[in-house]
Parts: structure tokens; C-alpha cells; sequence
């Protein structure tokens, strides 16, 4: 699997023809006036912490997009060797703009970086993040992206886990309705032995929302007592709804536990009517049962804050979706 | 006052509508315990949903009565409070949702339904303790999600909390003895003894003649291909074990 990040001319896009382009079609996406538009190149954010430096403030980054603008951001985040941080990133905007961003993140050994993503760009935006995360032996990498906003995004992260004993884990929730848009591709490279990495990501899908993962953990020759699992879970809570998923192994050691899981499907009878027959109106049932789907993803935020701020954002879109 | 008369209804099949009920009839009176039972395929099942409403069942002919009030035009939440229970023989996981949660939001669902205010944390907090003492389930369960990794003995101790728990007039108990060990099986009917009351009615169904040893029924039915074929009292029971279902089913046929 190829992990290039988009053209930054905004020529030569990928398109569907390409195997990890299959489910996007950016250049539809794009308006001619963005793409003709000269890109705004931002200056590079750059969050840095030097070795041994824990306890700091949670780093807040916001970017916001207007219409007609193409901007490109850089994010740089580098942890030093021990060091420790949480980075929340926020993206929102108005009107239709394209956000083409490239994401460095380097994680020292013994480092721990939680990153949290809340995404709410404008319903006309069109977002593309290629983020490439090198993580150091025995590190922490963990990144939850709460997808909510857009027209089309797309997440495209490439981990290479260069030491053992790394724990790297990626989890998103995707709420989408209208004709939105969300791809998430991930490449996982296991390079090192006794390392773990984690895919967890659910998908709330109404009216024609399409949502897409694909996930592919590539485990090299010597990385021996690999432990890697992956797992989409998407609710389509109308038949226009499309959920797309393609996850791969591709597995050269030979004594690896590597698994992964896939639903897709409308919500279960099952558990709908053992809750009607407890009292609960038809109504009061699913808005259980898809609280409970989208908290099992919220939990995975590793900052309470965050987790909370999240867990609210998740709740006042179930509420306007499902009266 | 239960009514169950001249019952008829289809199962959805791929291949269209399939009758499964016949035409079954059965009238239960306030303190009473029934029996259904029944060789495989015979009904038993469809019965226990279609009585507590689940959509895959169609009614063709017959109705069932509460006190006078048609429960069959009713959705499965209403016919749960009007005092109707169904204890699943397959109590249904569902993650994300604790114990607690979900007895507190069921037994607040029923009292919003009767027009009673909801109940205060305090209370509800006590009453679940009471009834989970005198169960035997442990705090450590109400933090669990809902049955997710229950063994087969906490489902059906499960089933007769909630049962204790929101005080129904008519209990359907659906082969809640499949998957139980003696140990489990004497806790589940000892809870189920303890909810025996005057103005409550139970329907046992069970392929199995053994839980009748421990909930002794007044009356017993043998089902067989969608109709009661049979009525008498326990010793009915004693008898199919005995001889089995052919002897009764070729001497009624």
C-alpha cells in the first residue's frame, strides 16, 4: 500500500483507480475554484518536548478553513525520548475550502503521546490529513479522531512501530448523515518484536453518509510476538447509508497474534425488542443501544476532558439525529 | 384473570408465512401456576414471544386477554406495563449498557408509562440491593453490561431479578431451566417460588419435566403442533416424563 499524501499542487490527484483511492473520489469532491485557487501554505505548527519533560499543559491546536481557500498546514510534533504529552487538535471553518494537510509525529523511546482529533470542518469542506507517525521502543501512540464534519474527509496515517514493546493504538468514531464523506486508511507496520497495536474505530451512518476503513497492518520478518488487531463496527441507520471496509494483513514473522473484524449492518432486533419487553418505548431503546455503541468508542480517549467533551459533541448529534 | 383463546399465528419464513399456533386456548386465574409443555417444534416458543409481541410473529385468529384488556394491540413495552413479563430462554447481551443502567431505566420506562413519577437514585439503589441479596448476585454483576459474559445460571438469575423487580401480573417463563446445573436451577426456582402471590398468574413452559419439581404447577398442558392436546394436574407432568410425548400425541391423535 502506497501512503503518499495528496499532491500539495493540488495536480495529479489520486484517484479511484488507485487500489488505497478505491471508496474516495477526491477530484469529485473538489470544486474547480479550489483546485485552480493557489494554495495558502501555512507556517508549520510545531510542538515540541524535550527529553524528560512531563506534566505540561495539554497542547490545543485549532485551524479553521474559509470559504474559497486552499491551505496547507503542517503539523509537526516531536516527543523526545521519555517525554510526555496530550494534543488535541480541532479543525471547523465555514463555506467550502479545502484543508490538504501533512501531519509529522516522532515518538521517542519511553514516550507517551495522546493525540485526539475533533474534527467539525464546514458540510462543504473537503479535508485530506496524510499523517506519518515514527514511535520509538517501548512508547505509547494513541490517537482518537472524532470525525463529525465535512463534506469528505479522509485520515490516512502511516505508523512504522521502529521498537519493541510499543503500544500504538488508533481509534475514531464517525458520525455522518447528508452526503458525507469519511475515509480512513491506515498502514500499520510492525518492524520490531513485542509490540502491540490497536484499531478500534464505529461509524454512525444515516441518510446517504458514506463512511470508509480500511486498515492494513504489515507485519515484518522481525517482528515476532507481534500482537496487532483491528475492527470496524458501522450502524447504518438508513438504507442509503454505505459503509465500506477493507481490512488486510500482510504477515512475514511467524509467531504473531494478528486478528481482525468487521460489521456493518442496521441496528439488532434482538436487543431492541429484549429492551421493549423491559418498558422502554421503541425510541427510548435504540437511543440506548446507540449510546451505548458510541461510548464504547469514547472510552478509548485516554484525557477525561476530552473524553467528555466528545461524549457531549457524540450526544447532541445523537439528539438532533434521532427523534 | 389470563385468557388465552383459540390462538392462530404465522412465524415469517423465506419461504412466506408459516402457522405455528393452531388455534391454542388456555385461561389462567390470578394465584395460579401453569405449565406448557411440549416436545420440540411444538410451539412453545413462538407462544412466549407472540404473547410478549415480538414483530417477527404474525396474529392470524384468537386473542389474549388481561383482565379483560386485549394485550395483542398492544406494543411490547405497553404489554410490559400492563404487568406482563416474559423471562427469555435467551436472555439477549447487550454491551455498553450496565446492570444498573438498564434495571433503573426499565423500571423508570414502566413507572413514566403509568403516569407514576420516576423513582429516586436512593431507592431504586436500596431496592436492587434488597433483591439482588436475596438472588445471591453480587455488586460485582451490576456493574457488568447486560448479560455480556454471563454464564447460563446469571442469565436466568438475571431474568428473575428484572422479574422481581418491576412486580408483573403474568409471568411467561420460556425454558428457563435450558442451560441451568441443579445448583443454578434450584436458586433460579427458589426466586421464582418467592414471587408467588394471589393476584399473580405464571406460564411455565418447558420442554422438561425436572423445574416443575421445584415450581410446582396447579395446572399442566401438553402442546403439541400449535394446540393444547391434553389438560390435567401435576401428575401429568410425572407422566410424560415417564412415558414421554408419543404415548400422549398418538393417543389423542
Amino acid at each position: 500500500m502506497r501512503t503518499d499524501p495528496v499532491p500539495l499542487d493540488g495536480l495529479n490527484l489520486p484517484t479511484p483507480k488507485q487500489e488505497e483511492w478505491k471508496y474516495t473520489n477526491l477530484a469529485r469532491a473538489l470544486a474547480p475554484e479550489l483546485l485552480n485557487q493557489k494554495p495558502l501554505v501555512r507556517e508549520e505548527i510545531f510542538i515540541h518536548k524535550s527529553r524528560g519533560q512531563i506534566g505540561g499543559e495539554v497542547e490545543d491546536i485549532l485551524c479553521e478553513g474559509a470559504q474559497g481557500q486552499h491551505q496547507q498546514p503542517r503539523l509537526k510534533i516531536v516527543i523526545e525520548d521519555g517525554a510526555e504529552a496530550t494534543v488535541i487538535e480541532r479543525h471547523t471553518g465555514s463555506g467550502a475550502y479545502w484543508t490538504n494537510m501533512t501531519t509529522e509525529i516522532t515518538v521517542g523511546a519511553n514516550a507517551k503521546l495522546h493525540h485526539i482529533r475533533i474534527m467539525e470542518d464546514s458540510a462543504q469542506a473537503v479535508h485530506t490529513n496524510m499523517a506519518r507517525v515514527t514511535i520509538g521502543r517501548d512508547a505509547v501512540y494513541d490517537c482518537f479522531s472524532l470525525n463529525l464534519g465535512g463534506a469528505l474527509t479522509r485520515h490516512q496515517i502511516h505508523a512504522v512501530l521502529q521498537g519493541p514493546n510499543i503500544t500504538c493504538s488508533l481509534n475514531g468514531l464517525n458520525l455522518l448523515a447528508g452526503g458525507q464523506h469519511c475515509d480512513t486508511t491506515i498502514l500499520m507496520e510492525h518492524e520490531a518484536p513485542h509490540c502491540v497495536s490497536n484499531q478500534f474505530y464505529r461509524s454512525l451512518l444515516d441518510d446517504t453518509a458514506r463512511g470508509v476503513f480500511q486498515g492494513k497492518v504489515h507485519v515484518h520478518r522481525p517482528a515476532q510476538k507481534t500482537d496487532a488487531y483491528q475492527l470496524s463496527n458501522a450502524i447504518l441507520l438508513s438504507p442509503g447509508a454505505e459503509m465500506d471496509t477493507k481490512p488486510e494483513l500482510e504477515i512475514y514473522a511467524d509467531d504473531v497474534k494478528c486478528s481482525h473484524g468487521a460489521t456493518t449492518g442496521p441496528l439488532d432486533e434482538g436487543p431492541l425488542f429484549y429492551l421493549r419487553s423491559r418498558g422502554l418505548s421503541a425510541a427510548e431503546a435504540r437511543m440506548l443501544l446507540i449510546q451505548a455503541f458510541v461510548d464504547e468508542a469514547i472510552e478509548k480517549i485516554p484525557e477525561e476532558a476530552a473524553r467528555d467533551e466528545a461524549r457531549g459533541k457524540a450526544l447532541a448529534w445523537l439528539t438532533t439525529r434521532l427523534k | 384473570m389470563i385468557e388465552i383463546k383459540n390462538l392462530k399465528a404465522n412465524v415469517n419464513t423465506d419461504e412466506g408465512p408459516k402457522e405455528i399456533l393452531k388455534g391454542l386456548s388456555v385461561s389462567i386465574k390470578p394465584g395460579e401456576v401453569h405449565a406448557i409443555m411440549g416436545p420440540n417444534g411444538s410451539g412453545k416458543s413462538t407462544l412466549s414471544y407472540v404473547l410478549a409481541g415480538r414483530e417477527d410473529y404474525e396474529v392470524t385468529d384468537g386473542s389474549v386477554t388481561m383482565d379483560g384488556a386485549n394485550m395483542l394491540e398492544l406494543e411490547p413495552e405497553e404489554r410490559a406495563a400492563a404487568g406482563m413479563f416474559l423471562a427469555f430462554q435467551y436472555p439477549v447481551e447487550i454491551p455498553g449498557v450496565n446492570m444498573s443502567m438498564f434495571l433503573k431505566t426499565s423500571i423508570n420506562a414502566i413507572r413514566k408509562q403509568r403516569g407514576e413519577p420516576e423513582m429516586d437514585a436512593l431507592s431504586l439503589l436500596k431496592l436492587l440491593k434488597t433483591k439482588c441479596k436475596q438472588l445471591g448476585i453480587s455488586d460485582e454483576m451490576m456493574k457488568r453490561a447486560v448479560n455480556v459474559g454471563f454464564s447460563g445460571g446469571e442469565k436466568k438469575r438475571n431474568e428473575v431479578l428484572q422479574m422481581a423487580l418491576l412486580e408483573p401480573k403474568f409471568c411467561v417463563l420460556d425454558e428457563t431451566d435450558s442451560g441451568l446445573d441443579i445448583d443454578a436451577l434450584k436458586i433460579v426456582a427458589d426466586g421464582v417460588n418467592a414471587l408467588r402471590d394471589p393476584n399473580r398468574s405464571f406460564l411455565i413452559i418447558t420442554h422438561y419435566q425436572r423445574l416443575l419439581d421445584y415450581i410446582k404447577p396447579d395446572v399442566v398442558h401438553v402442546l403439541a403442533d400449535g394446540r393444547i392436546i391434553k389438560t390435567g394436574g401435576p401428575e401429568l407432568a410425572l407422566e410424560l416424563e415417564k412415558h414421554g410425548y408419543g404415548d400422549i400425541i398418538d393417543a389423542v391423535a
